[in-house]
């Protein structure tokens, strides 16, 4: 067994779910001899997908499922000892009196390039914005959100195709190689840190936001419609409802969308076509209203 | 039917083909965003709405149990 490395930290509390999250659990685990901290998971808000729960069985980490709010609130008050907690995706805002104790030290996940798009959904808002270039920031938890100072961050592209969960996926890929090499110095204390420097009335997007509030009109030029639909395309997770539209008179909610070429129109009902670049934008839809399945997609265009 | 699930299986994650467990998330064959890519292209391949009730790791288990929910989903 190696020497043990100086770390204050006698405990490190890693929380979040997802892939960033595993990730996350696996490294802070492989480096736990080296550092010599205790180290336990938190699951607060869960996933039907995370494997969280078999890697804290597998390496015999303390693993404690906290859904209500007050609940973990208070067993974070109660944590004695220098203390390092990880969150890596999560969407639990920490108390302000938790994040300004002295033996706290909380660093955050952000999947965006802070200052820009703090809050909620931020690659949602990166494609809606039809932005070029994104990234993640890990950062300090002070008490305003998203607003610590910066430890690392990294850059990739968005993709004029990319879903709003393809996108996070490469994020969280991002994050989780930002970590490792992060993590030490967070450690050690001597990670270089930069302020964000931010405009204090930047705008802080809320978890009830959504684009254009989901909706558009077939009118509306393709190439925002399309941005607007893989703004909101977390797969089958309920982040945001369907988008809609109106089709023939009628709420309609949209399914499956998909470029396709210029001779893939099929004459199906439940389907709507736009000229779109160089081929279509082919859209699945179902009416809002509708009273049973077979009147659910009608017979549109 | 189960060649073209297959096919899908083996664009996103070609080592689900030859996993012989039961538990192909928890064993890190595949990730929820594999997930999300082979839903999205089964509905497409079969026209079908695979409903978030079904995208759960029990379904995702192996590819038998794939193939099992798609036959399920069109029998209905």
């Amino acid at each position: 067994m190696g020497e043990t490395k100086a770390t204050a930290f006698r405990r490190v509390i890693v929380i979040g779910y997802g892939k960033v999250t595993g990730e996350v659990l696996r490294y802070v685990c492989d480096r736990q001899e080296e550092y010599g901290y205790d180290l336990e998971f938190i699951e607060h808000e869960m996933h039907s997908l995370s494997v969280t729960e078999k890697i804290c069985a597998e390496r015999g980490v303390s693993f404690q499922r906290i859904p209500d709010k007050k609940r973990l609130a208070a067993y974070l008050d109660g944590v004695v000892g220098e203390t390092l907690i990880v969150s890596a995706s999560n969407n639990y805002l920490f108390p302000s009196a938790l994040v300004q104790k002295e033996n706290i030290t909380v660093i955050n996940f952000h999947n965006a390039l802070l200052p820009e798009y703090p809050g909620r959904n931020a690659p949602t808002w990166v494609i809606y914005a039809g932005e070029k270039e994104t990234g993640i920031t890990w950062h300090y938890v002070t008490v305003g959100v998203d607003e610590g100072d910066i430890i690392i961050q990294r850059r990739c592209p968005v993709g004029e195709d990319v879903k709003a969960y393809e996108l996070t996926e490469r994020l969280m890929d991002l994050a989780a190689e930002a970590f490792r090499e992060c993590f030490a110095d967070v450690l050690e204390r001597r990670a270089q840190t930069r302020p964000q420097g931010f405009d204090p009335a930047r705008r802080l997007y809320r978890s009830r936001e959504i684009p254009s509030d989901g909706r558009f009109c077939l009118t509306d030029p393709p190439e925002e419609i399309y941005r607007l639909l893989r703004s909101v395309d977390y797969g089958k997770s309920d982040i945001f409802p369907p988008p809609r539209t109106v089709i023939g008179g009628r709420e309609a909610e949209i399914l499956r969308y998909r470029r396709i070429a210029p001779d893939g129109q099929e004459d199906r009902p439940g389907f709507v076509y736009l000229p779109f670049r160089d081929g279509l934008l082919k859209m699945k839809y179902r009416y809002a209203d509708c009273a049973d399945e077979k009147d659910c997609t009608g017979g549109g265009t | 039917m189960e060649e073209k699930i297959l096919e899908i299986l083996e664009e996103h994650c070609e080592e689900a083909l030859t996993y012989d467990g039961d538990s192909m998330m928890e064993d890190g064959v595949i990730d929820s965003f594999t997930v999300i890519n082979v839903v999205s292209d089964l509905e497409d391949e079969f026209d079908i709405e695979i409903d978030a009730k079904y995208v759960v790791a029990e379904n995702f288990r192996n590819k038998e149990a794939i193939i099992a929910l798609v036959k399920r989903l069109l029998e209905e």
